[in-house]
C-alpha cells in the first residue's frame, strides 16, 4: 500500500466508518464530513468486521441488463472485488469480464462528484438543495405534457418511484430506451410463442443452431446462457455433447464457438430458415400446411443462391436437425437488423415449430404479478418518438437517467439539436458523458456499489424443477461500503427528494430511498416469500444477506402456434454501386453500446476475436481487402450515405465479403480519461432505416464504400506477427474431431 | 553470474526437486502433501476474457495503456490466444476460431528458475514457480528462458510514475498482495494469496486442504467453468480425478497414451516435450464434423 498515494487519513476514515456505515444502514444522505454519522474506533468494530478478512455483501450487478447476482468482497470498508453469487439461478457464482469491472465504475475518477450548473459555456457547482430547488423551479407552471423522462431498461422500486413521480407531475413521457435492444426478437416471440422473453434451453438441444444470437458475448443473459452452454458441451450428458451452428455474415464470439460457422448474406437469414424447412420436408418431415405454403418456393438451389451458402450445407445441416432433436433455434440481432428483421425473425421462429421444439427447449417462463416492479424494457422506437417530440418543441423541461442518447443516436436523427430545443435538461449522471454535456443540470449519481435498489431482470432464469415457469425473482443491490465521493446521491434518493417537493405528506415517513425500500418490501413480506408472522427485521435481514427474493409469478405457458401467414421475404436487393458493401455494426461483449468504456480493464481487455485493444477498427474479408488494395493497419475512411468514420482495417477472415464491421461503443468524445478519443463511434453514420413492424433502429441496414487515406498504422493488438498461426506442428490449441475422441467417461 | 554458483543453484534446486535415478521428479521423495495444479477444458472455453479481468481485479495488475500495449509491455497474467484453422488454403474460420488461456504453467522443472542468477525465482514445496519481489534485480533471464512468455516485467513504475490507479482507483487494489515496482518480473502465481489462506485454515483446523477451500479467480470468474484448479496429490480433488482419467502423467514427458494407437483421450500439456513438467493440462477442443 505504501507504494501508492494513498493518503492515510482517507484510509483510516474508511476503516473506522466504513464499516460502521454499512452496518447501520450503509445509505443515507448524511455523511461524515456533516458530523452526523459517530465514529466507530477498532475497538467496538461490529462482530462482522475482523481487519484482514473480508466480508461478502450480496448485490447485483449494474454493468448490463442480465440482472447478474454478484457478491461484492469487502475489506476494511473498501469493496475489492465483485464475485458471482453462487444461489444465483441466473450467473450460478460466474461472472464476466464486463460485471468485473463494474468496481472499476465505482471507483472511477472521473465520476462526477458535486451537482453542476451549466449557464451558457459556462458550468458551476452547487448544492442539492439549490440543484433540487431548481428543478422544482423549472417545473412549476410547465404542464405534465412539456416534461420527458428518459431512462434505460428499469425494474424494481426505483422504477415505482420514477413512475409515481411521473404522476405527480401529470407526465404520461417516461420514454425507455437501450441502444442496443432485443425489441425485435420480443415481438417476434411474443407472436410466435405467446410470451416476449421465453426460457431458451441450451442446455437441453442436443443441436443450436443460431442465426447471429451472440448468446456467450453480448445477447440478453451471457453468463447465464454461458452456464447452459457449459453443459451443452457435456459428453457425459444423457443427450451426449450439443453441437453449434451459428449462422451469421460477422463471426461474433459464439460463431467463433461453433462446430460450423456459415457466412450468410446480410439480410437473408430468413431466406435460409426456410430453405431449411423446404429441405426438412422433402426428408419427410411433416410440415403444417400454411408453413410448407411460403416454404415450398425455396428449394435448396434457389436458397443457397440468395444466401450464398451452399446447397450441400444446407442438406447437411438439415440432416442433422432431422436426426438430433430436441434441437434449439434462435434469432438473434444480426438477423434482426434489417426492414425486414421481423419477418427475418418469424421465420426462424418458424424452425422451431417445425422441429418441435416448442415446449421442450423453448420454455414457459413467468410473468410478474407487480406491474410496478416488473421490468419495462427498452428499445430504440421509444427514443424516435422523443426525438420527434423534441424536434416539434412539445417538452420544455427533460430528464435522462442511465442512458447516452447524444453518443448512440444516429446522427440523421438530429438528437443532440432537438435536445437543446428543451428549456431545461437534468442528467442524472455517473460520467460527464456526451449526454449529460449537453443538459443544464447534472445531478451526481451513487455508484451501483454506494446505492440501494431491487432488480427484476427481464430474462427470468429459474432453477431445475417444477414450477420452473412460475418462478420469479427480485434482486436486491445494496451500497457495500461509504460514498467515494460524499457529495454524490443515490437515484432513489433524488426522486424521492422530488417527489416530496410534490407530496411531501405521502411521502414524510420516508426520510431516505432506503426507509422507503424496506418499507415497501416488509408491506409485501408474504408476496415475496415471507410468512405473515415473521418478525420484520429478521425477515429483513434475511433478505438482504441473501440478495435474492424468488416469489411466485404468474405462470406462463409457450405456444406452438407460430404461422406463416402474412411472411414474406424480401429478394437481397443488388449492392449499390456506389455504396457496396453491408456495414455490420459489432457489439463485443465488454464494449456493449460504450456505457462502460471509461472503465480501464474493459479497454486493455483484448476483444476475443481480432485481439485489438484501446481502439477501433473495421473488420474486412482478406478476398475484399485484396480487391481494394487495403492491408492490415491501413487508416480507411468508411462512408455511408449520413455519415463516416476513419479507422484502421483489419483482415478478418470470419466475415462475409460483402460485409465489413465496426465495434460500437467506441469514439467518444467526453465521459472519461478512459474513454475519450479511442475510437470512432459507428452509431453516427447509421442510415436512418426501421424495422417495418417494430419500427426499431436497423442496425445492419446502412450500405457503406470503403476508402484508403494514405495513413497507416500498427494496430496494437495481442495477436503476435504470426496472425492466427501456430507456429509449426506443436501442440497449442489443439482441436480434435468429435468421432475421434471419447467423452462419455470424462470426469 | 559465476559457474559454481549456478551449479550450486541446480543442486538446491534439486534438493527440493528429488529426481529418481532416470532423472524423473521423484514423488516419494516430494517434500509436501500438496501440489497445486491445473486443468483447462477447451471445449468449455469461449474465450470471452473474463478469467483475464477477473486476474486484474485479484492481482493488482497495472492497466499499461494503447503505447505500451504496443511495446508488448501488458501486464495480463492470464491472456486469451486466438488461433484460426490452417490448411493449404490458408487461414479458415468455418469452424470458429481457436481460443487458449494461457498463463504460469507452474512447471516442476521449471527453465525459469535455473536461469535466475539470485534465486528470485524458485521452486515452493507446494509445487509452484515463485517470484520473489524483493530478491528480483530485473536480469530478465527467467523472462528470456520461458517457452511460454508468461512472464511480465515492470519496465514502468506504474503505481507513482505511471499512476496506473488514479485515485480514488486505488483504493480497488487487493491488500492481500503487493503493487510491484519498477525493475522486478512478475506472473501468475495461481492466486497464492487465496492458496496461503486455503491451507492454513485447512492447517488450524486439521484436515487436509479440499476442493472446497479455494477457487483460483480466474476460475472462480470462469462462466462456463472450464478451469478446475486443485491439489494434485489428493485422489478426491477434481483436477487429479481429471488429470488420473485423461492419463495425463505429471512426471512424463511422452505420455504412454500419445504412443499407443486409437487414443480417445484429449488430454495434453503444451511443450510437454521440452521436459519442464508444466502443471497444467489442457483439454483438446472437440468440434463436429458431420455438419
Amino acid at each position: 500500500m505504501t507504494e501508492n498515494d494513498f493518503n492515510r487519513r482517507d484510509f483510516l476514515k474508511v476503516l473506522g466508518w466504513g464499516g460502521a456505515a454499512v452496518a447501520l444502514s450503509g445509505c443515507g444522505n448524511t455523511s461524515i464530513q456533516d458530523g452526523q454519522e459517530t465514529v466507530t474506533s477498532y475497538v467496538t468494530l461490529p462482530s462482522f468486521v475482523v481487519p484482514s478478512i473480508s466480508n461478502y455483501f450480496n448485490s447485483t450487478c449494474a454493468q448490463c441488463d442480465a440482472g447478474c447476482n454478484i457478491m461484492g468482497r469487502v475489506r476494511e470498508g473498501r469493496v475489492l472485488k465483485a464475485e458471482g453469487n453462487p444461489n444465483s439461478p441466473i450467473n450460478r457464482g460466474r461472472m464476466c469480464g464486463l460485471g468485473q469491472s463494474g468496481v472499476q465504475a465505482h471507483y472511477n475518477p472521473d465520476r462526477v462528484r458535486e451537482p453542476l450548473l451549466r449557464t451558457g459555456d459556462k458550468g458551476e457547482t452547487l448544492t442539492w438543495d439549490k440543484a433540487l430547488g431548481l428543478i422544482s423551479e423549472k417545473l412549476n407552471g410547465t404542464k405534465g405534457a412539456e416534461i420527458a423522462f428518459v431512462t434505460g431498461g428499469m425494474s424494481g422500486h426505483v422504477q415505482a418511484l420514477l413512475g409515481n413521480y411521473m404522476d405527480a407531475l401529470g407526465s404520461k413521457n417516461h420514454f425507455s430506451y437501450e441502444a442496443i435492444s432485443p425489441a425485435v426478437l420480443r415481438a417476434a416471440n411474443k407472436k410466435a410463442y405467446g410470451m416476449s422473453m421465453p426460457r431458451y434451453r441450451i442446455d437441453k438441444a442436443k443441436v443450436v443452431v443460431s442465426f447471429g444470437a451472440d448468446f456467450l458475448g453480448a445477447w440478453i443473459s451471457p453468463v447465464h446462457f454461458s452456464q447452459q452452454y457449459a453443459q451443452f458441451r457435456k459428453g457425459t450428458r444423457p443427450e451426449g455433447r450439443g453441437v453449434l451452428v451459428q449462422i451469421e455474415p460477422k463471426m461474433t464470439l459464439t460463431g467463433a464457438n461453433a462446430d460450423r460457422w456459415i457466412a450468410v448474406r446480410p439480410g437473408t437469414e430468413g431466406v435460409l430458415a426456410l430453405g431449411i424447412i423446404n429441405v426438412l420436408g422433402k426428408a419427410g418431415i411433416s410440415i403444417p400446411a400454411d408453413i410448407a405454403a411460403v416454404s415450398k418456393e425455396y428449394t435448396a438451389e434457389r436458397t443457397s443462391k440468395e444466401t450464398d451458402v451452399s446447397a450441400e450445407q444446407i442438406e447437411k445441416l438439415a440432416a442433422l436437425l432431422k436426426e438430433r432433436t430436441p434441437s434449439l433455434v434462435l434469432a438473434g440481432s444480426a438477423a434482426e437488423g434489417y426492414a425486414h428483421g421481423s419477418q427475418n425473425a418469424a421465420a426462424i421462429a418458424l424452425l422451431n415449430r417445425v422441429l418441435g421444439n416448442v415446449g421442450k427447449t423453448v420454455e414457459a417462463s413467468a410473468s410478474v404479478p407487480f406491474p410496478q416492479i416488473a421490468p419495462t424494457v427498452g428499445n430504440r422506437s421509444s427514443l424516435n418518438a422523443l426525438n420527434d417530440g423534441l424536434a416539434a418543441g412539445k417538452y420544455k423541461v427533460v430528464f435522462s437517467y442511465g442512458v447516452n442518447p447524444v453518443f448512440s443516436a444516429p446522427a440523421s436523427m438530429k438528437f443532440k439539436d432537438n435536445f437543446a430545443k428543451a428549456d431545461f435538461k437534468v442528467a442524472f449522471a455517473h460520467y460527464m458523458d456526451e449526454t449529460a454535456l449537453a443538459a443544464d443540470l447534472i445531478l451526481p449519481l451513487d455508484s451501483a456499489m454506494e446505492d440501494w435498489a431491487t432488480v427484476v431482470p427481464e430474462y427470468m432464469a429459474a432453477p431445475e424443477g417444477a414450477g420452473s415457469n412460475a418462478y420469479a425473482q427480485m434482486s436486491f443491490r445494496q451500497p457495500m461500503m461509504e460514498k467515494v465521493f460524499p457529495d454524490t446521491r443515490g437515484v432513489g434518493d433524488i426522486l424521492l427528494a422530488l417527489l416530496k417537493q410534490r407530496k411531501a405528506d405521502e411521502y414524510k415517513p420516508f426520510d431516505d430511498f432506503y426507509s422507503y425500500l424496506r418499507n415497501a418490501v416488509l408491506k409485501n413480506k408474504v408476496a415475496l416469500g415471507g410468512k405473515a408472522g415473521d418478525d420484520d427485521e429478521v425477515f429483513w435481514n434475511e433478505t438482504l444477506s441473501k440478495g435474492i427474493v424468488p416469489f411466485k409469478g404468474i405462470a406462463g405457458s409457450v405456444s406452438a402456434k407460430a404461422s406463416a401467414a402474412g411472411l414474406k421475404l424480401p429478394a437481397a436487393a443488388d449492392a449499390d454501386p456506389s455504396y457496396p458493401l453491408r456495414l455490420i455494426p459489432a457489439v463485443s461483449a465488454s464494449m456493449r453500446d460504450g456505457r462502460n468504456a471509461n472503465e480501464p480493464w474493459l479497454q486493455e481487455s483484448p476483444d476475443p476475436l481480432t485481439t485489438s485493444v484501446w481502439d477501433s477498427w473495421v473488420e474486412i474479408n482478406p478476398k475484399t481487402a485484396a480487391k481494394l488494395g487495403i492491408v492490415e493497419g491501413d487508416i480507411v475512411e468508411i462512408a455511408s450515405r449520413s455519415g463516416s468514420i476513419k479507422t484502421q482495417a483489419y483482415l478478418f477472415p470470419g466475415i462475409h465479403p460483402d460485409a465489413v464491421s465496426v465495434p460500437v461503443g467506441y469514439g467518444h468524445d467526453a465521459m472519461g480519461r478512459y474513454a475519450r478519443g479511442v475510437g470512432a463511434n459507428v452509431f453516427g453514420m447509421l442510415d436512418a432505416v426501421y424495422d417495418k413492424e417494430t419500427g426499431e433502429l436497423a442496425l445492419n441496414e446502412t450500405s457503406v464504400k470503403i476508402s484508403k487515406t494514405g495513413q497507416r498504422v500498427i494496430i496494437v493488438k495481442e495477436e503476435g506477427p504470426a496472425g492466427g498461426s501456430q507456429a509449426g506442428k506443436q501442440k497449442i490449441a489443439v482441436q480434435v474431431s468429435a468421432d475421434k475422441v471419447d467423452l462419455s467417461k470424462e470426469v | 553470474m559465476s559457474v559454481s554458483n549456478l551449479l550450486e543453484n541446480w543442486s538446491e534446486f534439486r534438493h527440493t526437486h528429488p529426481v529418481d535415478d532416470k532423472g524423473y521428479p521423484d514423488w516419494e521423495a516430494y517434500p509436501s502433501d500438496i501440489k497445486w495444479a491445473m486443468a483447462i477444458d477447451l471445449d468449455a472455453c469461449t474465450g470471452c476474457n473474463a478469467c483475464s479481468v477477473a486476474c486484474y481485479a485479484e492481482n493488482n495488475l497495472p492497466v499499461v495503456g494503447k503505447e505500451k500495449y504496443s511495446h508488448g509491455q501488458a501486464m495480463h497474467w492470464m491472456r486469451i490466444e486466438r488461433y484460426w484453422d490452417e490448411n493449404d488454403s490458408g487461414f479458415q474460420a468455418d469452424q470458429g476460431a481457436r481460443f487458449l488461456p494461457m498463463m504460469c504453467q507452474q512447471c516442476e522443472a521449471a527453465p525459469c528458475e535455473t536461469v535466475c542468477p539470485v534465486g528470485a525465482t524458485n521452486h515452493t514445496e507446494d509445487g509452484l514457480n515463485s517470484q520473489i519481489y524483493n530478491r528480483c534485480i530485473g536480469s530478465r533471464y527467467c523472462s528470456a528462458n520461458c517457452p511460454y512468455k508468461v512472464r511480465y516485467f515492470n519496465w514502468y513504475n506504474y503505481p507513482e510514475q505511471e499512476n496506473a490507479w488514479p485515485a480514488p482507483l486505488n483504493q480497488q487494489l487487493n491488500p492481500d498482495l503487493t503493487v510491484r515496482t519498477k525493475g522486478v518480473m512478475e506472473k501468475c502465481t495461481f492466486c497464492k494469496q487465496r492458496t496461503y489462506t486455503a491451507r492454513n485454515n485447512a492447517k488450524t483446523e486439521g484436515r487436509p486442504v479440499q476442493d472446497s477451500d479455494v477457487q483460483t479467480a480466474c476460475q472462480e470468474a470462469c462462466p462456463t467453468g472450464a478451469i478446475t484448479f486443485g491439489n494434485l496429490h489428493n485422489p478426491e480433488s477434481q483436477v487429479a480425478k481429471q488429470w488420473q482419467s485423461q492419463q495425463v502423467d505429471l512426471i512424463k514427458d511422452v505420455q504412454e497414451k500419445d504412443e499407443k494407437e486409437g487414443n480417445r483421450l484429449r488430454g495434453y500439456r503444451i511443450l510437454e516435450e521440452l521436459r519442464p513438467y508444466p502443471s497444467v493440462m489442457y483439454l483438446e477442443r472437440v468440434r463436429e464434423s458431420a455438419v
